[in-house]
């Protein structure tokens, strides 16, 4: 907002979910799905996501489209608040934020030919003039890799992968400037994951996109962000640009993640963090820090007093009593930069092994 | 940045066509036939063997219950009628004990003097009075009276041999009048001739009264049968059988009364008065002791016909054969009770054909009220058909209206409209139609009108169920990523709803809809069963089934009921079958 290339920015956001029950539904809870997370994105930069299942990380990406309700928080899109805005004007802001679902089959309507799916919102918002239109969405679809007879077909007809192309021309064909690409991967076969990446990363390059790209698999994560949170039980722990928080995790919880990446060299040694038990409920969150119940660093401290996000330089964020300069606590946690420097090329070396055994 | 180069094996892969090769699966692309999700699953629905045979029941059920209507040469409310013999009532006949009286015209003889004729009769008393009247009777065979009036002439005084006459007024005696009744009084007699007439004499003391007597009337238990209906005059004439009675007696072969000679041939017990004309014999009469009569005045019972019929009874049979007024010969039978005799006659009469069994006019028979089985069964199948369509369009509407709304808005209009589900979920269906079909009897609502009143009062009591599906179906639907998606990419509400959502809701919404036709259709043919549903002369296969409910009925006429039970089972299991074969056709996964 203050910066010119800021293109999103979201302060403070929360987005709970009420639990209810009983014959009038009464609400008897809160889900905190997301509570308070606060990021930017650049205008044609890429964010990456990351923490485990359930942390919250779908709910960020359809809260900052409005797609839901929000809590509590703002979000910027341009410089405007998008909850601020009527219906009208929120439909006619719509084109420019898109979202790709994990799950490429349930994201497409069964009874509608392909074509109609990704042309129906062009036609809708006009992007092009009619007599352009066939044209348009004939391109849009080739530059995602899809045929023009495609047009035609029900999404039923088409694997995984091609369903993801669908849903990425739909979103492509709106012209954003930002997706939200919620694990596009995930669902897909290790062999067609790559082509969906590359797919994305050149139509970034080429309609400049800003992405939010939300995956728990790190290495996807590592190789398109430029950014990168870390969110654990809805709230973002750690945030900092790739290489940064890649060459130098704070927060134990990352590091804990990141320590999982598999490394197939064996002379590249790396202690794993193993996370004891399972994520708590967001319904009922651990006081204070919500990682103490699995933090091997916890202090007293800690499960009372909530951590804030501080600035450890270069915009890397922490949210750990650990860098609280008045935490008065020795204990540093060990990087293991090593490790973690291996992780880029190991990544690298599977990719080229996946992309060999299945040719061009 | 080297990882790039690395990740892109191609950098001109996604442009360039051929990219999509390795994710072509064989069953892709150029190679299959491209089907819309609408053929497919007509496709899946086409293989599905129970569903066809559903299908083709279904179609039968249709064709049967609309277009059977058409060929049917029958009517829905055609009475079938059949002629039969059946012994009728012809005539009675009885053995007269009785006296039977036959008074001259212009005579008065009945009531008191009846009583005291047949008073003085069992007494042996030659005279006897009723009123101021006297009469007096003689005997002139064997039950065989005549009766007489006597009328008072003249009192008289015997005194020393002579007779002083004291006449009644107005009456005249003549010199040899008297002259021969005081020879009777001398000798004491107390009745004595004089011309024609026979004349009384009572005492009383030493007045005596003459009085002369005046036939009246006759008892005789003969019974006299005319050949010819204009002999009957005659033969209630108290002329005729007196002189007809007198030849009897006397064993005359003839008699005479008013010139005409009459001529009697006895015959056992009977006998026949024959009269004399042109020096010919026509039969005129029979006599004999049995009184015969017809049961209608229509019929005039031939002298011929009681002759035989007597002969029939003495001889003691059953049946005899004889002609009628139209000249036909006929059969007849006798019923005896005691000593009354019933002919009955063979006559066919129109009858309704009820429960005919099945033949080439009425292949399932008729029903109890004479109606073509299978005929009603084609309009039955209308009405039941066309209940459970309508209803189940209601169903529809109401369901999807509600449904849709509280799925769609959520919250708490949802919150309230499923409370109102739930609420006419709770309305205990059986016992409310059955108090609204006997309250409609009470008011005896007209049968059309009981038709929409029943399929209004269905649908109301029916929609819950579609509403919660489409509810159901709606809620997951918005949660599915292709509903969020047409949020995100901005499209107007209206189209997502009508493009999105009501396409997806349609299938369950056609299965439902399928399945609860079955089930209409046997609701509504338990209430006609139970008679509170469509009711007679409209027919309905459940009205056509309450034919059970009669024992009788259901054990003897089978053709009655059963086919009409056949068809509901037939008609439900192929709503059920075409609705699953939807259900899996629509969604295979969901296939158990
Ligand atoms: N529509 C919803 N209603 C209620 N709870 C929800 C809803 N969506 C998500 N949640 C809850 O919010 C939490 C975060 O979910 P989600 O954002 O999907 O996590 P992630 O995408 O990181 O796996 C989960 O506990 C989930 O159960
Ligand atoms: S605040 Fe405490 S519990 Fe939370 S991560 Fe830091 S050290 Fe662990
Ligand atoms: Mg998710």
């Amino acid at each position: 907002m203050n910066d010119n290339n800021t293109m999103l920015e979201v302060k403070n956001l929360q987005k709970f979910f009420p639990i209810k029950s009983g014959f009038f539904g009464r609400v008897v809870g809160q889900v905190k799905a997301v509570d308070g997370v606060s990021f930017s994105i650049e205008r044609g930069k890429t964010m990456g996501l990351v923490g485990e299942s359930g942390c919250g990380k779908t709910t960020v990406g359809k809260t900052i489209l409005r797609l839901n309700s929000k809590t509590g928080g703002e979000v910027y899109f341009n410089g405007k608040e998008i909850f601020g805005l009527g219906n009208a004007e929120m439909l006619k802001m719509r084109p420019h934020m898109q979202i790709i679902f994990q799950d490429p089959y349930s994201s497409l309507s069964p009874r509608l030919p392909v074509g109609e799916i990704i042309g129906e919102a062009v036609r809708e918002h006009q992007i092009v003039p009619p007599n352009e239109f066939d044209d348009y969405v004939t391109r849009i679809m080739q530059a995602c890799g899809l045929q023009e007879y495609h047009k035609d077909r029900y999404p039923h007809e088409f694997s995984g992968g091609q369903r993801q192309r669908i849903c990425i021309a739909r979103a492509l064909a709106l012209n954003p400037d930002f997706v939200v690409c919620d694990e596009p991967v995930s669902a897909l076969d290790v062999s067609i994951q790559a082509q969906i990446i590359n797919l994305l990363e050149d139509l970034q390059k080429e309609f400049n996109l800003a992405y939010l790209f939300i995956s728990h698999d790190l290495s996807v994560v590592q190789h398109i962000s430029d950014t990168v949170g870390v969110m654990y039980l809805g709230n973002l722990v750690e945030f900092a640009n790739k290489d940064e928080i890649f060459s130098n995790p704070l927060h134990p919880y990352t590091k804990a993640l990141f320590s999982a990446i598999p490394i197939p060299d064996p002379t590249v040694r790396r202690n794993r963090i193993i996370l004891e038990g399972s994520i708590p409920s967001p319904a009922n969150p651990p006081s204070g820090c919500k990682f103490h119940t699995r933090c091997t660093y916890a202090m007293e401290r800690c499960k009372v007093e909530v951590p804030v996000q501080l600035d450890k330089g270069n915009g890397h964020m922490v949210a750990c009593h650990l860098y609280d300069d008045n935490s008065g606590s020795e204990k540093q946690p060990e990087t293991d930069e090593a490790s973690f420097r291996a992780i880029g090329e190991q990544y690298d070396k599977a990719n080229e092994n996946k992309t060999e055994s299945n040719p061009a | 940045m080297t990882e790039n180069k690395t990740f892109h094996t191609d950098p001109d892969e996604v442009k360039d066509p051929n990219a999509i090769q390795p994710e072509i699966h064989l069953d892709d692309v150029q190679r299959v036939k491209v089907l819309s999700p609408t053929m497919l699953v007509l496709k899946r629905f086409l293989r599905n063997q129970l569903a066809i045979l559903g299908l083709a029941i279904l179609i039968f059920m249709f064709a049967f219950s609309f277009l059977g209507g058409l060929f049917s040469p029958y009517r829905q409310q055609q009475v079938f009628r059949k002629y039969e013999l059946i012994p009728k009532e012809y005539a009675a006949a009885a053995i007269n004990k009785d006296l039977r009286y036959i008074v001259q015209t212009g005579e008065n003889f009945s009531g008191p003097s009846l009583a005291q004729f047949v008073l003085a009769k069992n007494k042996g008393e030659p005279v006897f009075s009723a009123g101021d009247r006297d009469y007096s009777y003689t005997e002139k065979g064997e039950d065989f009276y005549l009766i007489s009036e006597l009328k008072v002439l003249t009192d008289v005084i015997v005194l020393a041999g002579n007779g002083r006459f004291t006449p009644a007024a107005g009456v005249e005696l003549t010199e040899d009048f008297q002259t021969a009744a005081l020879e009777a009084l001398k000798s004491s007699q107390t009745a004595f001739e004089y011309g024609d007439d026979e004349y009384f004499i009572s005492r009383n003391g030493k007045m005596n009264t003459i009085s002369v007597a005046h036939e009246i009337a006759l008892a005789t238990k003969l019974v006299f049968a005319a050949y010819e209906p204009e002999a009957q005059p005659l033969l209630n004439s108290l002329d005729f059988v007196e002189q007809a009675q007198l030849a009897l007696i006397n064993d005359a072969d003839s008699f005479a009364v008013g010139g005409v000679l009459y001529r009697i041939v006895i015959d056992e017990d009977s006998a026949i008065i024959y009269r004399s004309q042109d020096d010919e014999d026509h039969p005129f009469a029979s006599v004999s002791n049995i009184i015969v009569n017809p049961i209608s005045p229509d019929i005039f019972l031939s002298v011929d016909f009681k002759r035989t019929l007597n002969e029939a009874i003495a001889e003691g049979k059953t049946t005899f054969t004889a002609v009628t007024q139209n000249g036909t010969e006929e059969t007849f039978t006798i019923n005896r009770v005691h000593e009354t005799y019933t002919v009955y006659a063979q006559r066919t009469s129109q009858l309704i054909d009820m429960y005919a069994p099945p033949s080439n006019e009425h292949l399932l028979g008729t029903d109890g009220n004479g109606m073509d089985v299978l005929t009603r069964l084609m309009y039955g199948g209308r009405i039941s058909l066309l209940v459970g369509f309508v209803v189940v369009f209601f169903e529809v509407i109401l369901g999807v209206l509600i449904g849709g709304v509280a799925g769609f808005f959520g919250g708490i209009i949802d919150t309230i409209l499923m409370r109102i589900v739930d609420l006419f979920n709770s309305i205990p269906f059986y016992p409310i139609v059955i108090i609204l079909g006997s309250v409609m009897d009470t008011l005896k609502v007209n049968p059309y009108a009981r038709i929409f009143i029943l399929m209004t009062v269905l649908g109301l009591l029916g929609w819950t169920n579609i509403a919660r599906v489409v509810r159901g179906q709606i809620l997951s639907l918005r949660e599915q990523d292709f509903m969020v998606a047409t949020e995100a990419t901005g499209i107007r509400i209206s189209r997502r709803i009508f493009r999105h959502l009501v396409p997806n809701v349609m299938p369950l919404l056609i299965v439902q809809a399928t399945l609860a036709l079955g089930n209409i259709i046997i609701i509504e043919a338990t209430l006609s069963f139970l008679g509170l549903g469509v009711k007679y002369p409209i027919a309905s296969w459940g009205n056509i089934i309450n034919a059970a409910t009669n024992l009788h009925v259901m054990t003897s006429y089978w053709y009655v009921w059963i086919p009409a039970g056949i068809l509901i089972v037939l008609t439900v299991l192929g709503f059920n079958f075409v609705g699953d074969g939807l259900r899996d056709a629509f969604d295979p996964k969901m296939k158990r």
